[in-house]
């Protein structure tokens, strides 16, 4: 929905912008009616500038070209820092701080607390720049340094991810060696099999385990 | 239990919303929704670990664009309810599948909700698109989306309250071979995500740290 979305959220600028032009209105809303794909925390930079151009009735071809050059950018930038570096970075702080045993409602506050800081810290971020220099995005965006905000998240995650593997097989979990060395081996090869494949090792996990899980079932229910 | 059955479908409904339609402050996620779940049935360790193993599991699911991928919020209200009606090794365990398989059918139902988005958008070439269009189509796609999540949860936790305590006491396995067998399952996609995250190729110092920082972290608990 993000197109329509896109013109639900400009309404309050469109019906002040174009007053008592209702053809005007339909048709500066039926533009903003098409498609607009982007990332959800990036797409208040462009509604920022597209609000500033209309407010100041800018020529729609400019205002059409604009969002089309900016869609694909905001979203790549935003699933990069955001998607696969803030969010996992966030919630692996609160899977660490649980594995930990530190209370439940602390670590689930401690990361929403955290991650929408800088969720709406980057709407608001961005929705002010957009106003401020409307179309010309391009420098302040390159200026402003995500990416290397990204790669810092991403490096904070993959930390946290580190010091997970650890409390999540060795542990609390098991007791006695063999148990310990069989759950962290496998654990392990686990791992290792994810990090060579990717996201097609979760299908293979969740069929796998939902398969154990079935029969050991079995195993129990025929003893 | 009719009680919490309500509260449990309207916080599937709310984080239906989160999750991609309103607000996306991350209570869709499970290790939140379970947890939050947990404390509103009186279930809250229930609801962490499902939680938990559930969230570790959607870890490295990138929600780009319009990609399809499994809708665990809503699957892990289900399973923090299944798993508060069997307590124990056997809950967990058969919450925790249940919580997968569901998050796939939540998953499945977004692609039927953006189909049916598509058609209730106005089309500026099919004639004149309104302010009054543009807001019907809107607040109606986000009824449509708590509706879809409140139905998920609903159903799904009646088949969870049904299934799993008729299952969890044949379950064989004590509480720490099951954690330890879910904790396996999990690291796959723990795996995927330090991919994700740019590998051990980029980022080998600061895992190296990590795995350091977390077995002394395990000793010295």
């Amino acid at each position: 929905m993000l197109g329509t979305g896109f013109a639900f959220a400009l309404l309050p600028v469109l019906r002040e912008a174009y007053g008592e032009d209702d053809a005007g209105l339909r048709e500066a809303v039926g533009r903003h009616s098409d498609l607009f794909n982007s990332h959800p925390y990036l797409a208040p930079m462009a509604l920022g500038a597209v609000a500033a151009l209309e407010r100041d009735r800018a020529a729609s071809p400019l205002i059409e070209r604009f969002k089309a050059a900016v869609r694909g950018p905001l979203g790549a930038l935003g699933d990069r820092l955001v998607w696969a570096a803030w969010l996992p970075a966030t919630l692996l702080l609160a899977l660490v701080l649980y594995s930990a045993g530190v209370a439940t409602w602390a670590a689930a506050g401690a990361f929403l607390l955290v991650y929408n800081v800088g969720h709406l810290g980057l709407r608001i971020w961005g929705f002010r720049l957009g106003l401020k220099v409307r179309n010309l995005l391009g420098e302040p965006l390159k200026n402003a340094g995500l990416v290397r905000l990204g790669d810092l998240a991403a490096a904070a995650a993959t930390f946290l991810l580190g010091v997970l593997v650890p409390l999540l097989l060795l542990s609390g979990i098991v007791s006695g060696t063999r148990m310990l060395w069989g759950f962290g081996v496998l654990g392990a090869l686990s791992m290792g099999l994810g990090a060579y494949h990717g996201a097609v090792t979760r299908k293979a996990a969740v069929v796998l385990l939902c398969f154990a899980t079935f029969a050991i079932l079995g195993y129990g229910l025929g003893r | 239990m009719g009680a919490d059955l309500a509260i449990v479908v309207l916080l599937g409904g709310i984080v239906a919303l989160d999750g991609t339609s309103f607000g996306q402050f991350m209570i869709s996620r499970p290790f939140i929704a379970g947890t939050l779940t947990g404390a509103a049935v009186g279930s809250p360790m229930e609801g962490a670990a499902v939680g938990a193993v559930l969230e570790m599991f959607q870890l490295c699911v990138l929600p780009v664009g319009g990609a399809r991928f499994p809708e665990a919020g809503p699957a892990a209200v289900v399973a923090t309810l299944a798993a508060g009606a069997a307590p124990g090794a056997g809950g967990l365990a058969l919450a925790c599948v249940l919580g997968l398989v569901w998050a796939e059918v939540c998953g499945a139902s977004v692609i039927y909700l953006r189909l049916l988005n598509g058609r209730m958008v106005p089309d500026p070439a099919a004639g004149a698109v309104t302010p009054q269009k543009v807001m019907r189509a809107q607040f109606a796609a986000l009824v449509l989306d708590f509706l879809r999540g409140a139905l998920l949860v609903g159903v799904g936790a009646v088949v969870g309250i049904l299934v799993t305590p008729r299952f969890a006491l044949a379950w064989p396995l004590n509480e720490q071979w099951t954690l330890g067998l879910l904790a396996a399952g999990a690291a796959a996609p723990l795996g995927a995500l330090l991919r994700t995250l740019g590998g051990l190729g980029r980022w080998r110092v600061a895992f190296t740290y990590g795995l350091v920082v977390g077995c002394i972290a395990v000793i010295v608990r």
